[in-house]
């Protein structure tokens, strides 16, 4: 197999096509009014916002903007407005910094230079106000994660991880990309460098210390069980860069699964009691 | 036995878990099928309680006969038509073994079962999980002529295919459950099976989405010479009706004798390395 940046060209049309009768079929089959989503002013925020609303219509799309004072971007701002408006999708802003704010001043440990941990519950707050937004007028919340970050677990647990639909769980960015622009979203948004923006100046690529091109080949590759060594070769790069992906693909799995439980039932939630996905 | 048989392709969507709502379409479609001049009518793999339902295999499984054939034989009867459904099958010996089963009624009442061989547990799959693998392969000869069956999997084995033909059926009908990542496997797949055995081929498959898992349709009939007769849209559920004429057999079996020219001693040899694999 050949690792070459065309593994990721498709029929868009045919990916497009069918994201929008899963979410259209879920959001029926649910009784929800329709779906909220948290739109950034990123790329994969504006894809589910746009592919949400060819599948339900915009009206049916409520996309929250949800700007604080630390990572607060006129720009985010700006390029979330077009997608809304491009897409005809219904709009709330909610400024976060006072609920921030009251959590940065309540937790008793709390640790304001601790980054990481503070940026998380910037994370949590989020899905928090996606989801009362989501009970309050029974919509159902739509998810952001792409491939490549789920499988890297560059996300926040129960933060931007937590929805009830992820229509592009199964594309890596670099395809994400190519979907967004199939999607008549702009160049310059769809090609935007990616943050989580749960700190200033926050970058995916310089945390996660590599090209989203190359990093989605090498995750290709793992996915159809090529050897690291086959993967750094046809790429040209160090074997050890493709060993440190796949340490964080498999470390990382806690991150996409339930929570696990021992076992001491009949059967058990999240190992052996597989019942069918109903939404109705 | 007739030459030319009409077959409706009953491409639904079934209702997870819902026995009752997804019989009442088996009912709607085959009344449908009779006004349209069907002899036939073939519904999906697991059609009468969907394909996605893990668990909840046990609690839907019936024997067969049962209370569901027996419902399928009325309406047999009622219609005059033959119809083809999958469904758990309940082993009548047992409380808990379960097969991946597709029945086959008529006017006169039940014609056969046939219990899915290759339980495909790998990917999305978890047949071996639930079921039991059949161990017969099924050709029925009936008064619209032989009709063989095999279920969605079983069609990547040309050695089942092949058993079936050389049981005589003229009519392979495959019912399937394919989600659409599989799609250009099966339109492969289909042609060939017809070809390399010169018979129709019957492929039936969902529509619609369980649980994340898109049922691509594109049901089909197929000649004994690969071409694609009739086929249905894509995706969403549909319903047509088209003709198989057993006497183009004949010119397909002269222009490429596949049957002909069978060596049943490499049959000897596939099973002998087949051991050793």
């Amino acid at each position: 197999m050949k690792l070459t940046p065309s593994v990721f060209d498709g029929d868009f049309s045919e990916t497009q096509q069918r994201i929008c009768r899963f979410i259209k079929e879920y959001v029926e089959n649910a009784g929800a009014k329709g779906i909220v989503l948290g739109l950034s002013g990123g790329i994969d925020s504006a894809t589910i916002a746009a592919l949400s609303s060819l599948a339900i219509g915009g009206k049916n799309v409520l996309a929250l903007m949800l700007p604080e004072v630390e990572n607060f971007s006129q720009k985010d701002i700006d390029d979330a407005k077009t997608v809304a408006d491009l897409f005809q999708l219904e709009t709330n802003i909610c400024d976060m910094t006072e609920v921030m704010e009251c959590f940065y001043d309540q937790i008793p440990v709390f640790d304001r230079k601790d980054r990481l941990c503070k940026g998380n519950v910037k994370a949590r707050t989020r899905m928090i106000y996606l989801y009362y937004y989501a009970n309050k007028f029974n919509k159902i919340v739509c998810g952001s994660s792409d491939k490549s970050e789920t499988m890297m677990g560059y996300s926040t647990k129960w933060g931007d991880a937590a929805a009830d639909i992820t229509p592009i769980l199964d594309l890596y960015k670099t395809q994400v990309r190519k979907l967004a622009l199939y999607l008549r979203i702009p160049e310059e948004l769809a090609l935007k460098p990616s943050t989580p923006a749960l700190w200033p100046a926050q970058m995916a690529e310089t945390e996660l210390g590599i090209k989203y091109e190359t990093l989605d080949l090498i995750l290709y590759g793992l996915e159809r069980f090529m050897t690291p060594e086959e993967i750094a070769s046809q790429l040209k790069i160090e074997k050890s860069t493709v060993e440190t992906v796949k340490c964080r693909w498999l470390s990382n799995e806690h991150k996409r699964r339930m929570p696990i439980a021992p076992k001491l039932g009949f059967r058990t939630v999240g190992i052996d009691f597989r019942l069918p996905r109903h939404t109705y | 036995m007739k030459d030319k048989i009409k077959i409706a392709l009953a491409q639904i969507s079934s209702k997870r878990e819902d026995k009752e709502a997804n019989f009442k379409k088996i009912e709607k479609l085959t009344l449908k099928a009779k006004e349209q001049g069907a002899d036939l009518v073939i519904f999906p793999e697991m059609s009468l309680t969907g394909y996605v339902v893990h668990d909840q295999f046990y609690e839907l499984a019936e024997t067969v006969p049962g209370p569901t054939v027996k419902n399928a034989e009325a309406l047999a009867k009622k219609t005059g038509m033959h119809i083809i459904f999958g469904m758990p099958e309940l082993s009548d010996k047992t409380r808990a073994t379960v097969f991946n089963t597709a029945v086959f009624v008529g006017p006169q009442g039940l014609i056969g079962k046939y219990r899915k061989m290759y339980l495909p547990t790998h990917s999305v799959f978890e047949e071996k999980r639930y079921f039991r693998p059949g161990y017969q392969t099924a050709a029925f000869q009936t008064e619209i002529g032989n009709v063989g069956l095999c279920i969605c999997y079983d069609i990547f084995f040309p050695e089942v295919l092949r058993l079936i033909r050389l049981k005589g059926a003229q009519l392979i009908v495959c019912i399937s459950a394919s989600p659409a990542v599989r799609r250009s496997y099966f339109e492969t797949l289909t042609c060939a099976r017809a070809i390399e055995n010169t018979a129709y081929v019957a492929y039936v498959n969902l529509a619609g989405v369980q649980d994340g898992l898109q049922f691509w349709g594109g049901s089909r009939l197929v000649s004994p010479n690969g071409d694609i007769l009739a086929k249905a849209k894509y995706d969403e559920e549909d319903f047509l009706t088209c003709e198989v004429d057993f006497s183009d057999l004949r010119t397909a079996e002269t222009f490429i004798p596949t049957l002909r020219d069978l060596r049943p001693e490499l049959f000897d040899k596939l099973k002998e390395y087949a051991e050793l694999l």
